[in-house]
């Protein structure tokens, strides 16, 4: 079988797919900037306003149609932009004695209106005016129940562990498609949207952080720095293992914070492990700790973990957005998790040895190493010129995303030339999970599943803000622990969006950084609430101590809540 | 009379085995080779596609380590000791190591509740067939 893909494929040919794949993504991002020029304002004879669903919301893509004189031809037509904008424009001299506008849009109930005697007089005349937001009632057609049985289809999938999740995504868009174009040229009720529109929805903006990001740490990875900070850790903790944890929490939560959690994980748990069995405990005891902080530390910046990247880009919000409204939050939770942790391993952690031999010794220092100082100097460089584009780059127009692309740039012309190797170190499958997942999104967007919750949940919290923050962050919570965060989170957004626009207080953007504490702190409050926990999970059993569901549980279920309840705290102090 | 090969991971689960298979050794007067096998299927449950080559390097560092440990408490007890470290899958990774080795005795340990990566059945399966097709001597340790 390997050999026959090896004869498909030859070496160069394997090694161009993922410059393709690079290829790919800029193309489809292209495609979704390719937008008809926006309609002029103030044009000389007709009629302007916006087209918004009964939530405020801007509908782009409804078809206006404009007649004159009861006629049966339309003697204008457009189409909403995507701010809901539209203009109608009449020819000028054209006798007018009455005016009808229709407006149709899949999913939503048809509209008709005329313009008041006053606004008719205008447009006799030879004028223009923009006229009130034309409100569309959403309704429900055969294509919301279909798509909503594929979302939470998907959902399922992915929390059972059936398909991957990226294989998940791309089904569920795959599906939606076939029902939307081919099912929706038979019956209308099961049109969502064309493969354009569709793209519409995806958020480019994450990819590329995503890809920058991947490419910087790809390269990080290879020096050592994580292993050498673990055993300088056990050297400045001289035998203290109460220290030796905090340490090591510190460590995995700012890595996580300013790379990503997974990573520092897998790089550190080995010899974390190791210092363990070196200071006569139980490895678990040291792993667990640096794994719930890490996934706490991440939770503080913009580039932490996915779910931020997705609340940033959705938002508009930048790094300094999430250090100055988050990071606070994550330190003080990071403390709380840091006292449990000591009580809960207080017995275990006097249970400390004598040491280790001397060849043990050289061996955890050989482990501790840096493999690479020259790679580690200029990677560090880039790495902190990048950190300083996220905190000074928006007050030049720089995007994350950019400032990300423009490290993993540095990264392949100074730190490793060869393109090949560092396309290889790109996660592809996790940037067609986010395209996918978009789309899918989009779907259960546009059929008005999305707007429904959003009414829920407004009609449950009223306007009270802090009910609606306790309400977001602990949904988000409890339900990361059981289903993957970042599809919970990308259908989440459009739901926070409409709270946030209808609670009073709310525009400070707290519901969203609610999200962000809920989504990313539930990861703790199961072993399958976050791929980290997994890749440990995996590295201690390989060592001989499983991590099981039960035991994960018992620690990560309190540490998630006393961290949440943290969050949540801070969130009202800072807010409300 | 040839080597004993003890298929060990370093857990806590781990010591009984290695403490019997050091005895048997030093009983014999023969040398002992500790075996850690490992796979890096867990990668496939994370969401993301992960390094399995970075991932592999620390791994083996780590194996190192723990075989380290396991040879240290065999010169303990007098008995001479190496280790091999190989990847993959357990069944296929152990039988090679068998035939590439002096080997007159493999001993395994007894699958634990928790901690355990296998189930008793499919461990007991696998020594008869290995003994089958070697004719080396294959022990599970009692529980």
């Amino acid at each position: 079988m390997k050999q026959a893909l090896e004869l498909k494929f030859p070496l160069s040919a394997r090694r161009l797919m993922p410059c393709l794949g690079f290829a790919v993504i800029v193309g489809l991002w292209l495609i979704t900037q390719a937008r008809p020029p926006e309609t002029a304002f103030a044009a000389g004879r007709g009629v302007a306003g916006r087209v918004v669903d009964s939530q405020g919301e801007p509908i782009s893509d409804a078809e206006l149609k404009l007649y004159i004189n009861e006629g049966r031809e339309p003697a204008a037509e457009s189409h909403s932009q995507p701010d809901g904008a539209y203009l109608l424009a009449l020819q000028e001299g054209e006798k007018v004695s009455s005016v009808r506008v229709e407006v149709e849009r899949p999913h939503f109930a048809p509209y008709s209106w005329r313009p008041t005697e006053g606004e008719l007089r205008i447009l006799v005349e030879d004028g223009s005016f923009v006229t009130h937001d034309i409100v569309l009632a959403r309704t429900i057609v055969a294509s919301f129940w279909i798509i909503t049985a594929i979302f939470l289809g998907m959902l399922a999938v992915i929390a059972t562990e059936r398909l991957h999740n990226t294989l998940a995504a791309l089904l569920a868009m795959v599906l939606i498609f076939g029902v939307s174009l081919l099912g929706g040229s038979i019956n209308p009720d099961l049109y969502v949207f064309t493969f354009k529109q569709a793209l519409e929805h995806v958020d480019f903006e994450v990819i590329f952080l995503l890809l920058g990001m991947m490419i910087v740490i790809g390269v990080i990875e290879e020096t050592g720095i994580f292993q050498w900070l673990a055993y300088q850790a056990y050297r400045l903790s001289r035998g203290k293992v109460w220290l030796l944890a905090i340490i090591l929490m510190s460590i995995t939560a700012i890595a996580s914070a300013l790379l990503d959690n997974v990573t520092t994980m897998l790089l550190i748990t080995p010899i974390i492990l190791e210092i363990a069995l070196a200071a006569g405990i139980s490895p678990l005891s040291l792993v667990l700790p640096a794994l719930l902080a890490a996934n706490v530390g991440g939770l503080a910046t913009l580039i932490g973990t996915p779910v931020n990247i997705m609340i940033g880009s959705f938002v508009g919000l930048g790094f300094n957005d999430f250090v100055l409204n988050l990071t606070p939050g994550v330190i003080a939770a990071l403390i709380g998790l840091m006292i449990f942790i000591q009580l809960r391993y207080w017995k275990e952690y006097r249970k400390a040895g004598a040491g280790l031999s001397p060849a043990l010794m050289k061996q955890l220092e050989e482990n501790g190493q840096i493999r690479d100082k020259i790679k580690l100097l200029k990677s560090g460089i880039v790495f902190g010129v990048v950190l300083a584009l996220f905190v000074f780059g928006e007050q030049f127009h720089l995007s994350p995303a950019i400032s990300a692309i423009a490290g993993a740039v540095a990264m392949l012309l100074w730190v490793n030339p060869d393109i090949q190797e560092m396309m290889g170190v790109v996660d592809w499958t996790t940037l067609v999970f986010f395209i996918g997942l978009f789309i899918v999104v989009g779907a259960v967007q546009e059929v008005g599943l999305l707007a429904i919750t959003a009414d829920w949940i407004g009609h449950i919290v009223g306007e009270n803000l802090l009910a609606a923050i306790l309400a977001i962050v602990w949904m988000a919570m409890l339900l990361s622990g059981v289903v993957d965060n970042i599809p919970f989170a990308a259908a989440m957004l459009p739901v926070v969006k409409f709270l946030t626009r209808t609670i009073p207080g709310a525009e400070n953007n707290s519901l969203y950084y609610g999200l962000a504490i809920g989504a990313d702190l539930g990861g703790n409050s199961s072993l399958i609430g976050s791929s980290a926990n997994l890749v440990v999970a995996g590295i201690t059993e390989r060592a001989g101590y499983k991590m099981t569901f039960r035991k994960f549980l018992q620690i990560g279920l309190p540490a998630a809540a006393i961290t949440t309840a943290i969050g949540t705290l801070w969130l009202i102090i800072h807010f409300v | 009379m040839g080597k004993i090969l003890c298929a060990t991971r370093g857990g806590e689960a781990s010591i009984q085995t290695q403490d019997a298979a050091i005895a048997r050794a030093k009983e014999i007067g023969v040398e002992l080779i500790f075996v850690y096998i490992y796979d890096v299927e867990f990668l496939a449950r994370a969401k993301y596609t992960l390094r399995s080559d970075v991932v592999s390097e620390e791994l083996d560092r780590m194996a190192e380590f723990l075989m380290t440990m396991a040879i240290e408490r065999a010169k303990q007890q007098g008995v001479q000791a190496s280790y091999t470290i190989r990847h993959g899958d357990f069944d296929a990774e152990l039988a090679s190591a068998v035939n590439e080795e002096e080997v007159s005795l493999v001993i395994l340990g007894h699958p634990g509740k928790e901690e355990s990566r296998f189930e008793l059945e499919h461990l007991q399966e696998f020594a008869s067939k290995l003994q089958e097709e070697t004719s080396i001597q294959v022990c599970i340790l009692p529980e």
